[in-house]
């Protein structure tokens, strides 16, 4: 239950900001980082961390616009989320010389257009939102498209991420379209697919989407592929497919906001993260794939075959990173209103 | 100023700063928001406009706050139901008993109510506690659907409103004079008449505190909803922290809430208009 360790942290911010003169202030993602790899920084370096957790880029983006920034060192900002803070000022340059373990980092994942030269961003972990489904409910045939989410047997049984932009993208998709799609039409056509889709949802979950799956309450339905890998450490029978119409990627990266007060040490907490030691710790906890090589190629061969995780190139090739849309999440917000509304 | 006024000035003053720097202020400060226009950088700009009080005249808001208001409305019966004779037998119990039963109701509310509905979520899930417990007993075959419905949402909002509406309901039953209710029955009214006439108008008051005290808070608890129905209703509370959050709209948010607060200051008015009238009529 992630909200009890939200509550935890920030009971334990006042004690902990106390303990020592050197801190560190992490916001991250709920349940994104193992609590050992925290610890060993800690003991490393002696600087406290002070770690609050968010579960969506909007209220992340929200209170680091209004703080500018200050109160939080280091960050762990989407793809597009880079870019909009980028272009908005929001985010401090990173000296590369002053990170050893840059070198680990896959080049692939680097210099891409929401930030090139990776001049404000490291990448952190990347990943993806496809499909997962209780294999003693349902036979993996039935679970190779996007399309078989309509299937009727599924009535009230599927789990959706309670996110406008992955739950639209899936309706953009089957028409053929981008999940980055800005024409009103084509979402207004997605969100028609989606309404259709609506007898088959049991929940749309906003904080763990593999908890319905555990619960039996869901046989099958969309999560992010590090949920999928948690599910099935706890219960085996919970399975992961990449859609044959292409999955939705993503990459998650830290950054430093412009008026962070520990720059140093978030340096410092950066350089650690690419230690190909600490970056395959967090893999093996949070299931999502470092975008470090030199971890990648230390896994064992289990973690490293593991389809969850890494997916086959053709299958990330098939896919689609999600990006901005600017104005055009007003047109997406109407249409979950009407969604949810049942209008 | 001698000592006891000191100390009422500090209170009063302590208490009034809270009050305006906590509550008025950041209530003002969407009351203002909501009459400027939306800025995809900067949340909210200048110019001034009334727009988006036009846009909340729309079928989808009004869906979204009927939804709410159907919500609470069942709540606050629910509530009333059940609450109503348990303050009744609490204030009727024996004198000494009576703080240990009060503390029995308050209790529950140590621990956060966030965390209390995700114990309701780990009874009611497919493999949780009450279906393991039926699938043993043999009375059921396959798990019963409770969770992701409404009777789980309203399960989960009686279950945490219910100490608001039993603590008013005591407070006004334990005072009752119970020479009233003899004096009805020497008079010659059957139970069901002693309660109709005697004890249902004087609890009134009670009955009218705990409804608001339900009411209000059920239309704000979203993550109730959320977490037990599965998030397939959008309610105010969703609404308007969609339009902050996902779609970055200030404006909008802020005219829905002023527009929640105007509801909720004429309920309140009809309220204090209500039990005036009910006091007077007592007095004369």
């Amino acid at each position: 239950m992630k909200k009890w360790t939200v509550i935890l942290c920030l009971l334990l911010v006042p004690a902990l900001a106390s303990a020592g003169d050197r801190t560190l202030f992490v916001y991250n993602w709920t349940e994104y980082m193992p609590d050992e790899v925290l610890t060993a920084f800690e003991e490393k370096t002696g600087i406290n961390v002070v770690y609050s957790t968010y579960d969506s880029n909007e209220s992340m983006y929200a209170k680091v616009k209004l703080t500018r920034g200050k109160g939080y060192d280091v960050v762990f900002p989407s793809t597009y989320f880079v870019h909009k803070m980028r272009k908005e000022g929001l985010l401090s340059p990173i000296d590369h010389t002053s990170l050893a373990n840059f070198k680990h980092l896959d080049p692939v994942l680097l210099d891409k257009p929401y930030d090139p030269g990776n001049t404000y961003s490291i990448p952190y972990v990347w990943g993806s939102t496809a499909l997962a489904y209780n294999k003693d409910q349902v036979a993996p045939e039935k679970m190779r498209s996007w399309k078989d989410l309509w299937r009727p047997e599924f009535k009230n049984r599927l789990v959706m991420n309670d996110d406008v932009r992955e739950v639209l993208g899936v309706g953009l998709i089957i028409n053929g379209f981008s999940v980055n799609d800005t024409d009103p039409d084509h979402i207004r056509m997605a969100y028609e697919s989606i309404r259709s889709l609506m007898p088959n949802i049991r929940v749309f979950s906003g904080d763990s989407p593999k908890q319905p799956l555990l619960n039996l309450e869901a046989w099958a339905g969309m999560v992010w592929n590090g949920e999928a890998y948690m599910a099935a450490q706890d219960f085996p029978a919970i399975q992961y497919a990449y859609p044959e119409e292409g999955a939705i990627f993503w990459v998650d990266s830290m950054v430093i906001p412009k008026e962070a007060r520990n720059k140093k040490e978030a340096l410092a907490f950066i350089d650690f993260i690419l230690e190909p030691e600490n970056a395959l710790l967090v893999c093996e906890y949070i299931g999502y794939a470092p975008a470090n090589r030199t971890a990648v190629s230390m896994m064992p061969e289990e973690l490293k075959n593991n389809p969850t995780i890494f997916p086959d190139p053709e299958d990330v090739k098939k896919g689609e990173f999600q990006t901005d849309v600017g104005d055009a999440i007003l047109v997406y917000e109407r249409y979950w209103e009407r969604l949810k509304t049942g209008l | 100023m001698n000592e006891k006024q000191g100390f009422k000035f500090f209170a009063v003053f302590l208490n009034m700063t809270w009050f305006a720097l906590f509550v008025l202020a950041p209530g003002l400060m969407v009351v203002g928001i909501s009459f400027l226009t939306r800025d995809i950088s900067t949340f909210f700009t200048w110019p001034l406009t009334l727009d988006h009080y036009r846009e909340l005249v729309d079928p989808v808001y009004a869906k979204v706050l009927g939804n709410s208001l159907v919500y609470s409305f069942n709540t606050t019966l629910l509530c009333l139901g059940i609450g109503y004779p348990f303050a009744w037998f609490l204030s009727r119990a024996p004198r000494h008993r009576r703080p240990l039963l009060l503390m029995m109701v308050i209790i529950p509310f140590w621990t956060s109510s966030l965390i209390r509905t995700y114990a309701l979520v780990i009874l009611m899930k497919a493999n949780g506690i009450i279906n393991t417990v039926l699938l043993a007993a043999g009375l059921v075959s396959e798990p019963v659907s409770m969770l992701y419905t409404d009777a789980a949402v309203y399960v989960g909002l009686v279950y945490s409103l219910l100490p608001f509406m039993i603590l008013p309901l005591y407070a006004v039953l334990e005072k009752m004079d119970i020479r009233l209710m003899e004096a009805a029955r020497d008079l010659g009214a059957k139970s069901l008449q002693v309660f109709l006439h005697v004890v249902l108008p004087l609890s009134l008051p009670g009955v009218m505190a705990g409804c608001i005290m339900v009411f209000l808070p059920a239309m704000g608890l979203f993550y109730i909803p959320d977490l037990l129905g599965g998030a397939k209703t959008m309610l105010v509370g969703n609404f308007i922290k969609n339009q902050f959050l996902t779609a970055g709209n200030w404006p909008f948010g802020s005219a829905a809430s002023v527009f929640l607060l105007m509801l909720m200051v004429v309920m309140l008015g009809v309220y204090f208009f209500i039990s005036s009238r009910f006091n007077r009529s007592q007095e004369s």
